[in-house]
């Protein structure tokens, strides 16, 4: 019966984990599926959400506030960066996007680290999801089970999204074929431009969500972004359900991997995007090889 | 024996038989062009025999050599050298360079990280008298990128040539040239092949450049040979064609 | 022609080997640190600029060189004139195994391995603690004399003129083989690897080479800190290192070598003048660094060099 329990809170912890990782995975795998790059900075944007989601909850007491306004925040900002800069850029090649991305990585860890200091910045869970409960004896938070469900609600809205609105469809045909879009009377900037606003709000939404359980802090960024990319490898660049799959996995691996090899722990990651690169380049649902 | 052997090759992706059971012999000498319609497998029958993509099934033997599945670089280092359909070059390096790179390949030690100077200059050697035999000893000194797209097709045969291959692959010379281009071309390349002088495996759009160049034609046609033999007959056979949709006059 | 050329070399040379005699203490300090990172830089270059390897973790080569140099002077009592190209021999060979990772991925992916391998060599000099004093890191570090009694390079003079000796062996030892025929085909890498790839040569082979000489003159330098900084800590692998070491590179010039030696003197310049003003030179770094990718690619030595032509 323990280990039952055990078993039970662990896989819970995988996948209020996935949902985390989902948030980030998707906004990346987005804006790769339209854009063709990699969006370097995303873990920088996860970071944004996270401490902004703080002064927010630190201003106006409501975490559900938080909840709405890094979203847009982080969203505009990524917006107005693919506005400004990465138009400039879609005649040069990659390269230029990942140095790019890269320098915006480090300037918003910069700002970030002038406009809210060195020091890690807790941010408290809303009150009626900071206790825990009871599953089969063991005590479990409460919040990740919000977790768990916000991911369910986010992934599902997504795919709907996709699907059935209009932008979604858009974004979609844009993804196959640009050109035909453009064609038929669509300014395709405008889809870019707002894919990767998407793409980074829900980047910003992950961080606020991430907030409670890890604390703000400027480590966020690198690590983010490496296990993003790890995911989104995994599941298959421009794949949305390939970022549910490639989430739902990492995050049991990381869970079960901490448990029984707590020294590898910091490793494992690394060894499984090695496998998984070596294994096969293109992802495992993935359209680009 | 054939210098080029091709037993049962094939190819699958998934669902697409792209070629299937192709066999062939190329004796030396021979210049043999592979023809058929869009999607026939022309392409990928070469990058089956150069190594860029794996074969599904069957064997690929050079001289009594097994090459079957190596990658494309020991491939080539067999003395099989090959062109693009889309061209692919060294777009900022000049003529000569590009040419350079190609004939370094086959020195000794072509990977020494010091000096070089005797090893450039066997390589110039090469590259120089390639770049003569196709007429590109004008623009020699041109950045590759700039130049127009006829003398582009032209340094990539020259690279292949700097390189002294046993045999030779190209695939679709005449792509994208004008007709003035494709004459001069086929001039060049004719006289380069005449007498047995050469090796060459050709894929062709253009039945003139086929029947002025080659001695000996296969046709493909979904992945799998349906004639091989000489230009008239494969000209006259009935199921080649049937293929082609009302044959080639 | 030549001649002009040979003064553009032999002046700032010159430059260089008289500095210590004309600067105050302080400045000279500052210059031998700057060359260091000149060092760092430049092995950088080596990959980014002329195979197109553009790594995120460069660090892990400095930091590695810094941390066995350092472990080999304070704890295994070596003088510095084994330990250091000891410490850049060490860096070599891990990096002969991280090379052969990387290099099983392109593009993006193989960018992102490098970091993930930064990463994961800065976990274990946390974890490492026996070896490496965790977030303490190595402190103390002693610029041990010997063999033979030698001395001199131990006072700030003598470790600048070491300093010195080192980028411009570095320097030589890279325009050579930029220049030989392994350079034409790394050349050949950056512009069009799949006809490398058909023309006969194993690239993959030639990218691990690139990435383990980069590695070892990374490593070098790092090895060089050590003993410069009397310490050696996990900072020295950070991510905002390898950050920055890319930066210098774009400024100062892609695919030049001398390029991103000057863009770190820039950066060193930079970060001394600024950061006695305002706490954000940081942050106008990174935006100079996305300006200079967006207009000026080219970098610092390449907007000289193309002046310097146009003006012949």
């Amino acid at each position: 019966m323990e280990f039952l329990a055990f078993l039970l809170t662990q896989c819970l912890n995988a996948l209020s984990q996935a949902s985390l990782l989902f948030f980030l995975a998707v906004g990346l795998t987005l804006i790769f599926g339209i854009m063709r790059i990699v969006n370097f900075a995303h873990g920088a944007f996860f970071m944004l959400g996270a401490y902004v989601a703080y002064t927010a909850v630190h201003l106006s007491g409501s975490f559900w506030l938080a909840l709405v306004l890094a979203p847009l925040a982080v969203g505009a900002v990524g917006a107005a960066f693919e506005l400004g800069i990465l138009r400039r850029l879609y005649r040069r090649d990659g390269s230029a996007f990942l140095m790019v991305t890269f320098g915006l990585t480090l300037v918003l860890g910069e700002a970030i680290r002038l406009a809210w200091g060195v020091a890690a910045l807790p941010v408290p869970a809303p009150q009626p999801l900071s206790g825990i409960v009871f599953i089969l004896g063991e005590p479990f938070p409460i919040y990740r089970l919000f977790l768990i469900g916000a991911g369910c609600v986010v992934a599902l809205g997504m795919w709907q999204f996709l699907e059935r609105s209009r932008l979604g469809l858009l974004i979609r045909a844009t993804s196959q074929n640009a050109e035909m879009v453009h064609a038929l009377g669509t300014d395709v900037r405008l889809v870019r431009s707002c894919v990767f606003g998407i793409g980074c709000g829900l980047a910003g939404i992950g961080g606020v969500f991430a907030a409670p359980l890890v604390t703000a802090s400027l480590g966020m960024a690198p690590n983010a972004i490496i296990d993003t990319f790890v995911i989104v490898i995994i599941g298959g660049m421009g794949s949305f359900l390939g970022s549910v799959v490639g989430a739902l996995l990492v995050a049991f691996v990381q869970v079960f991997g901490t448990y029984y090899f707590p020294d590898l722990a910091l490793a494992l990651m690394y060894i499984v995007m090695v496998i998984v690169l070596v294994a096969r380049p293109g992802g495992l649902l993935g359209k680009e090889s | 024996m054939a210098l080029l052997e091709l037993d049962g090759l094939s190819c699958r992706f998934g669902g697409l038989l792209a070629v299937d059971r192709v066999s062939m012999r190329v004796a030396e000498g021979e210049v043999r062009a592979v023809i058929g319609p869009n999607g026939a497998g022309k392409s990928t029958l070469f990058h089956l025999i150069t190594g860029l993509v794996k074969p599904t099934g069957g064997t690929v033997r050079f001289a009594g050599e097994n090459l079957t599945g190596l990658p494309a670089d020991r491939i080539c280092r067999r003395g099989l050298s090959r062109t693009f359909q889309l061209t692919s070059l060294f777009p900022e390096m000049t003529a000569r360079e590009n040419a350079r790179l190609a004939a370094q390949a086959r020195q000794k030690r072509c990977w020494q990280p010091w000096g070089g100077s005797p090893l450039f200059g066997a390589a110039l050697r090469h590259a120089d008298a390639a770049l003569e035999q196709l007429g590109l000893t004008d623009v020699a000194h041109q950045t590759a990128g700039l130049l127009s797209h006829g003398d582009q097709r032209l340094l990539e045969v020259a690279m292949a040539l700097a390189q002294q291959p046993r045999l030779l692959l190209l695939d679709e010379p005449t792509q994208g040239l004008s007709v003035e281009e494709t004459a001069l071309a086929v001039e060049t390349l004719g006289a380069l092949f005449s007498d047995g002088a050469m090796t060459v495996l050709l894929v062709e759009h253009d039945m003139e450049v086929v029947f002025r160049l080659a001695r000996t034609i296969t046709v493909l046609h979904r992945g799998a040979v349906i004639a091989d033999g000489a230009p008239e007959a494969v000209r006259a056979d009935a199921a080649v064609q049937t293929a082609y949709l009302g044959g080639f006059d | 022609m030549i001649a002009r050329r040979a003064i553009s070399f032999a002046v700032p040379l010159l430059a260089l080997v008289l500095a210590p005699f004309a600067l105050p203490p302080y400045a000279a300090t500052l210059l031998t640190e700057a060359l260091i990172l000149g060092l760092f830089a430049m092995s950088l270059d080596l990959m980014v600029g002329y195979a197109r390897l553009i790594s995120f973790g460069h660090a892990g080569a400095y930091g590695l060189g810094a941390y066995a140099s350092g472990w080999l002077l304070l704890h295994a009592g070596l003088p510095m004139l084994l330990a250091i190209p000891a410490a850049m021999l060490i860096t070599g060979i891990v990096a002969i195994g991280i090379a052969w990772v990387c290099t099983l991925a392109t593009g993006v992916s193989f960018s992102m391995l490098t970091l993930a391998v930064a990463q994961l060599l800065y976990s274990v000099a946390f974890k490492w603690t026996s070896v490496t004093g965790a977030s303490d890191g190595l402190a103390g570090i002693p610029r041990t004399p010997g063999p033979f009694g030698i001395a001199v390079f131990g006072g700030r003079m003598g470790f600048y003129y070491l300093v010195l000796a080192c980028l411009l062996g570095a320097l030589v030892l890279c325009r050579a083989v930029v220049r030989s025929p392994f350079g034409a085909v790394l050349r050949g890498i950056r512009e069009n690897e799949a006809k490398t790839l058909a023309l006969g040569y194993n690239t993959r082979r030639y990218k691990i080479a690139v990435v383990v000489l980069a590695y070892a003159l990374g490593g070098l330098a790092g090895a060089l800190y050590a003993p410069f900084a009397g310490f050696a800590n996990t900072e020295l692998l950070f991510w905002l290192l390898s950050g920055q070491a890319l930066i210098m590179v774009i400024i100062g010039g892609t695919g030049t070598l001398v390029g991103p030696i000057l863009g770190a003197v820039f950066f060193m310049l930079v970060q001394q003048e600024l950061s006695s003003y305002t706490d954000s030179w940081a942050l106008a770094f990174g935006l100079i660094f996305i300006g200079f990718v967006l207009f000026a690619p080219q970098g610092i030595w390449g907007l000289a060099a193309s002046r310097f032509r146009r003006g012949t």
